[in-house]
Formats: C-alpha cells, sequence, structure tokens
C-alpha cells in the first residue's frame, strides 16, 4: 500500500498542477455564492401591496388589527368559516390577494395561517406579521389579564405565523430542506463523475505514454489501480473540503455584512419599532420571513449532514470508481474511454432522477429500491438525511452505505482483474468478449 | 543467478515462449537476441514480473523469483515512458520511491545520475520540454537510480544519437565493473559484439542457442582471411591453389592489392601465412571472424 500512496500522491500533484483544477478551487464556490446570493435576493422579491381578507369567524381581532396601517396592506373582515379553497375558487375573493384564517382557538393554539396567491414581499409577509402579533396581544390583554403590556409581554408565547401559496398549500418545510439535500446529492455525483472520470483519462493518458510498463515493473497492477482511485479521491476531497470552506466563509460574510438589513428592515425604522420591542413580540428577527435565508441559517444541521455527506460521498466515490478503472483500463486509446463512459453517466444521471424521484414519492417502493441500490443511494440518502428521519430510517441507511461498500469493494476486485490484463493493451477494440476473457484470467 | 527452468507463456492460443531454460550469471553483459516477436519482450516482462509464467518458474539468487525481487531489478522497456507534465527530479524521485528507497537516499542518487549525464541545470524543468535525447537519458537514469543489481535494457540504443549511444554505452560498461548484471535485448548487433559476455539467441518463442560470444564466433567462424600484399593477382591466384578460395581482390595503389580468400580445409592463421608469404610480399593479414550479425543470420535463417 505504500506504493499505492506515492501513485495517489503523484496523481493529486498532477491535478494541482493542473491550471483548471486550481481555477475550480475558487470559481466553484464563488459561482454557489452566487446562487446563494440570487436565492436570497429573488426570496424577498414579491407582491409589493396587497388586499387582504381576515377570516375570523369567531370575530375574535372584533375587526380591528393595527391603529397604524401600512399603505401597502388593505385589510378586510370576514366573520363566516373560510376554507382556503372556497377562498382560492370562489368568485367573491377574487379581489383578494391573501387570506388570514383566524381559528376560534387562535389565543390557545397561537397559530395563524396565511394563505396568498402571489408570494408577498419579505416587507410585506414581516407587516402583516407583526400587525397579527399586535393585535393579539392586545385582545389577550383586554380579555384575560390585569397586566400592562409590558409585563404581559415577559410570559406571551410568540404567535406562529405560517405563510402558505393556496395552490400548494402542502409545500412543507420538509419539502424545503429536501432540495438542501438534493442540491448536496448532485454536488456529490457531480464530483464523483467529474473526478472519475480522471480516472479512466489518467489510466488512458498512462498507456499512451507507455509509462505503466515502466510502473508495473515497480509495483503490482493493484497497487497502481488502487493508487490512481485514492489519488483522485483525494483530489476530489481536497476540492470539495475547499469548496465546503469557501462557501462556510462566504455565507458567514453574506451574513455579517450583506443580508443584515433583513434583521432589521426599514419599514421596522419608520413605524419606530425596536428591535427589543419585535422581540418582545416574540419575532426573533424578520429574517425568518426569508425562506432561503432561514433554510441556509437556521433549519440545515450542518454538522449532521455534513458528516453523512462525508461518509455517502466515499461510498458512492468507491462504487463508481471500479467502473472508471474498468472502462480506462478497457479502452484502447483516449476517445474509447470518452465514448464508453456513456453507461457510467446513464447511472449518474439516474442517481439523480433518484433523489427527485425520492423527494417527490418518499414512501413508494421505487424510492426504498434506489436507497439501497448502490450507484443511486448516495444521492436518496442526502435527501432523506435532509428531509429529516426517524432512528430506524437512518439506521437502515447506514446498511445503504454497507451495500454501497460491499459491491465497491466487489467491484474494484472484478476492476482489478482486467486492468491488470488491460494496463498494457493499447489500440485494441472494445468489445464484451474482451471484457468476459479478460475477467476470467487470473 | 537468474536461472529459467521450463518457463512457457500462453496468450490465448499463442505460445510466446515454449518451455525455455536459460541461465545467466553475475556480473555480466547478457545479449538477448531474436527477430521481431520471438518472445525477447515477453521473457523480459516475465523477468521483471509483470507478466506471471504459464508455466515453469524463475529462481533469482536459487529461490523463486517473488515481487519483493523488483527492487533488485532496474527496467528500460522498449516502449519506453515518462510523465511528461513532472519535472525531471520530481520524475526520478517518484521512480525511486516506488522501488523502495526514502527521499533522502532518491534525491542523493537522482543528483548523483543528473551531474553523471550532465542534466542538472534541467532538474526543474519539466519533462515535455526537453529534447528527445535528453528524455531518453532521464529514462535511463530511472531505471538504475535505485542502484539495481540487475539491469534490464531492452532496445536501449534506439533513438539516440551517436553521442548519447557512446554514453550509454560507456556507462554499461561502468555497470559491468561495479559487478551489475546487464541484460541487452537490440537489434543492434555491433552493440553485441563490442559488448556481451555471452549471448541467448531466441527464436519463436525457443532457445536457439546459448552461448558465449567467443566461442560462437570460434564456433561459426567461415575460414576467411584478409590479406594486404604487394605483387600481382595471378601470383596469389597460384599460391592459393587448391586449398583456399579466392572472395574477391582489388587494387589500393600501384602494384598494392587488397583481397578476401577462404580457406578450404580449415587451415589456420599459420599455415595461410606460411602458403602466401613466398608468393607474394604480405603486408598485413588477418582472420575475419563472423560479426554478431553474421551468426544470429545464419542461426534465425536455420530455424526457418
Amino acid at each position: 500500500m505504500k506504493n499505492s500512496w506515492f501513485i495517489a500522491l503523484r496523481e493529486l500533484n498532477e491535478r494541482l498542477s493542473n491550471r483548471s483544477f486550481r481555477w475550480m478551487l475558487f470559481i466553484g464556490p464563488l459561482l454557489v455564492l452566487l446562487a446563494v446570493f440570487v436565492l436570497v435576493e429573488t426570496s424577498q422579491q414579491g407582491v409589493e401591496s396587497m388586499k387582504v381578507l381576515v377570516a375570523d369567524p369567531a370575530n375574535i381581532l372584533d375587526g380591528k388589527i393595527t391603529a397604524h396601517p401600512s399603505q401597502q396592506l388593505e385589510y378586510d373582515f370576514y366573520n363566516e368559516y373560510l376554507d382556503h379553497e372556497v377562498f382560492k375558487n370562489d368568485a367573491r375573493f377574487n379581489g383578494y390577494d391573501a387570506l388570514i384564517e383566524v381559528n376560534h382557538k387562535v389565543l390557545d393554539n397561537k397559530t395563524v395561517r396565511i394563505f396568498y396567491r402571489e408570494q408577498p414581499s419579505f416587507t410585506l409577509k414581516t407587516t402583516m406579521r407583526f400587525d397579527l402579533e399586535g393585535r393579539v396581544e392586545e385582545v389577550m390583554l383586554d380579555q384575560f389579564s390585569t397586566m400592562n403590556s409590558n409585563e404581559f409581554r415577559k410570559i406571551k408565547q410568540k404567535l406562529n405565523v405560517r405563510f402558505m401559496d393556496v395552490d400548494d398549500p402542502l409545500n412543507t418545510s420538509e419539502e424545503e430542506t429536501a432540495w438542501v439535500g438534493y442540491s448536496l446529492g448532485y454536488l456529490m455525483l457531480f464530483f464523483v463523475g467529474f473526478f472519475g472520470m480522471n480516472i479512466t483519462r489518467s489510466i488512458n493518458r498512462e498507456k499512451t505514454n507507455r509509462i505503466s510498463e515502466v510502473l508495473l515493473s515497480s509495483v503490482r497492477p493493484n497497487e497502481l489501480m488502487m493508487g490512481k482511485i485514492l489519488g483522485n479521491l483525494l483530489s476530489s476531497l481536497l476540492q470539495l473540503i475547499f469548496w465546503i470552506f469557501l462557501i462556510g466563509i462566504g455565507l458567514w460574510a453574506f451574513k455579517e455584512f450583506f443580508f443584515q438589513d433583513y434583521f432589521i428592515p426599514d419599514y421596522l425604522n419608520q413605524t419606530q419599532v425596536d428591535e427589543q420591542q419585535m422581540s418582545s413580540l416574540g419575532m426573533k428577527n424578520t429574517f425568518q420571513e426569508n425562506m432561503s435565508l432561514e433554510l441556509l441559517y437556521y433549519r440545515i444541521n450542518y454538522p449532521f449532514v455534513m458528516l453523512n455527506f462525508g461518509c455517502f460521498f466515499l461510498g458512492t466515490y468507491w462504487v463508481y470508481s471500479s467502473l472508471f478503472t474498468v472502462l480506462g483500463a478497457l479502452s484502447g486509446d483516449e476517445s474509447d474511454g470518452q465514448q464508453f463512459s456513456l453507461p457510467i453517466w446513464i447511472f449518474i444521471f439516474l442517481g439523480i432522477y433518484a433523489g427527485y424521484y425520492a423527494m417527490s414519492y418518499p414512501n413508494s417502493e421505487w424510492t426504498t429500491f434506489f436507497s439501497y441500490f448502490p450507484w443511486t443511494s448516495g444521492m436518496v440518502a442526502m435527501v432523506k438525511i435532509c428531509s429529516g428521519v426517524s432512528t430506524i430510517a437512518y439506521s437502515l441507511l447506514f446498511l445503504a452505505f454497507a451495500v454501497q461498500l460491499c459491491v465497491g469493494t466487489l467491484l474494484v476486485f472484478m476492476a482489478g482483474k482486467v486492468f491488470k490484463q488491460g494496463i498494457l493493451s493499447n489500440n485494441h477494440r472494445v468489445s464484451f468478449k474482451l471484457l468476459r476473457s479478460w475477467l476470467r484470467k487470473n | 543467478m537468474i536461472e529459467l527452468k521450463a518457463v512457457s507463456k500462453v496468450f490465448g492460443q499463442k505460445i510466446a515462449l515454449d518451455e525455455l531454460h536459460l541461465t545467466i550469471n553475475d556480473g555480466q553483459i547478457f545479449g538477448l537476441l531474436g527477430p521481431n516477436g520471438a518472445g525477447k519482450t515477453t521473457l523480459i516482462r516475465i523477468l521483471t514480473q509483470i507478466l506471471e509464467p504459464s508455466k515453469g518458474t524463475v529462481y533469482f539468487k536459487g529461490a523463486p523469483l517473488n515481487f519483493s525481487d523488483v527492487k533488485a531489478f532496474g527496467y528500460l522497456p522498449e516502449e519506453r515512458g515518462l510523465y511528461k507534465e513532472m519535472k525531471v527530479l520530481d520524475h526520478l524521485l517518484f521512480l525511486g520511491r516506488l522501488r523502495g528507497m526514502d527521499y533522502k537516499s532518491a534525491k542523493l542518487s537522482a543528483n548523483h545520475w543528473m551531474d553523471k549525464f550532465d542534466v542538472s541545470s534541467w532538474s526543474n524543468k519539466r519533462i515535455n520540454t526537453l529534447s528527445k535525447g535528453m528524455a531518453q537519458k532521464v529514462q535511463f537514469m530511472g531505471s538504475l537510480i535505485h542502484n539495481p543489481e540487475v539491469i534490464i535494457l531492452d532496445e536501449p540504443l534506439s533513438g539516440f544519437d551517436p553521442l548519447n549511444i557512446q554514453m550509454i554505452l560507456d556507462e554499461i560498461k561502468e555497470l559491468k565493473k561495479r559487478g551489475k548484471t546487464v541484460i541487452f535485448s537490440t537489434h543492434n548487433m555491433s552493440s553485441v559484439d563490442d559488448f556481451c559476455d555471452e549471448v541467448a539467441i531466441v527464436n519463436h518463442g525457443t532457445l536457439v542457442i546459448h552461448e558465449k560470444v567467443t566461442s560462437l564466433k570460434e564456433n561459426y567462424r567461415t575460414g576467411d582471411f584478409k590479406l594486404r600484399f604487394k605483387g600481382n593477382q595471378i601470383a596469389l591466384a597460384n599460391a592459393l591453389w587448391t586449398s583456399f578460395e579466392l572472395l574477391d581482390c582489388r587494387e589500393l595503389n600501384q602494384g598494392q592489392f587488397e583481397a578476401r580468400i577462404r580457406s578450404r580445409g580449415g587451415q589456420k592463421f599459420n599455415d595461410v601465412f606460411n602458403e602466401l608469404s613466398g608468393a607474394i610480399a604480405l603486408e598485413a593479414m588477418e582472420e575475419q571472424l563472423p560479426t554478431m550479425q553474421d551468426v544470429f543470420l545464419k542461426l534465425v535463417t536455420n530455424e526457418k
């Protein structure tokens, strides 16, 4: 294994001396950060003024919501029960942009749902939330307490305001985090595919420049193969760690320098509500109204997700690397290596599809199959882990990881046989017959 | 000592080596000859353990050859390769470390060889910026960096310019002086004449002959003599009579000739001298031993 290590280090050095590899160390994270920035910025875009219908069948709010109404918001009251489906379809309500559903137990369950037809802007969301918090507080003080407002704020519970798309009310938070898992799975497959192809290219190059024979007079074919797999793993991990590090720094910098406005938006200053008052209303900050920011900074358990990402990245790399090695050993020249990589890329695309499928149908039989199929299990695992998994489901994911390791080891063993025969062969025609004969040889 | 006992190698239907027995003694330059496709490269790949024999055993120092012995072998293959993006020194260090050297001794050895082959100033240059001759020197150094006991050179002179050929040949002599065994596969027969102690000729995967170069030449002598004399051609023809055959004769200067004759009765140098010296004024005479080219052609043609 010592020789494999030297070979791996040489592979790593070759990658490091490659200009495009060095550029990608910086360009990749910058592109991701740019995408994050655009995502956050677009998340705060939306309708700038709204006509809102407050369905308050128990008349809890008593037809009032704020003494200082915003010019962008116009509230009307409806003192009957109104289902969001009726609001959506009934022509009587076409003139309203949003429905605030004040259920008759709101003073107990502290939950209000707001159904919108079009996503309200960040400022509007914050204003609605603030108006509702204030009015519910007034009602509670009137009905239940002899305390003054400052005393009450010390003991009151936060009002849970949930914004929902009236056309897609089931778009739950789990799905949002599942998208994060899907993105990580996509990144995983991108890295595995990109660096896996480097294994094939590297083997082809060594065959073309005839260095293989010099190497094989010093190392066993299996050592050479493992060196290549390890070397490309090191370079992909280096690239990945660099990306994670730079993206982490970038997200921190965004939070500190670019997204500060989301904590204390302009309108708060206009209405002279200070941060302390806001906090006392149970609103940690307005940050929570920006879905993307909340997702990025609060809802992802990064240490847990990244630990699992690391495991499944290794497992996925292990099962794919053997295929790329076989391809390199089997191909007669570099163009063969590129052409015959198509079946491997089909597996990678299947992985990408499996992730999407797992998000859409998390409990289907096919999702179960994809979660154990070694070439797709890494992606499905990331989707599941980010969506939130029970202890049992989590242990099953580790079963999938074990399957990846076992299948990968078997494939690497078979790849070793092909590699041993193929490394000194070039300019031959690739065929299944050739593959079969090489697999049979000792 | 390297000993091959009944070594065979089969690729599918093709027998590349067939029950080959061969012994290569320590400290000699051993020529491995044969036409293209004879099985030389297969034999070399078995010695370097790139291939395993289908049958038979290779012994090194009396024990079956195993993978830990590769460190004792240096190998320059016929189809040579270099990592073109690597720097000269890095490439040599990499090969040295693969052959079991620690970093310090690999660097020491690399610097020694770079000084010797006058490429020290190129140590930090990428190999793809070197001339072909310079790159070939790097390849040659790569096979010697770990100070191997046995050096296997497959067509080491191909592609080199005359200056570099001389440098390589001098180095091979030097290696022999230091007690190394050099296995030398080549088509360049003059180099075999000059350097090899023993040769083995392989054809169609079988051993045609294995002998010392001197005895091989002795055994295949043709009885040809080259002589320079003053006089006339008729006098020479009369002197030759029935014991010799005149192969050719040309006039060098006025009355001075150079001729080649072949003895018919196995006469030795003294016999020829005694028979001719009375008839013509002999100025110079030498027996023309066969070249390795002659022996090789004769043996391989006979095989066919």
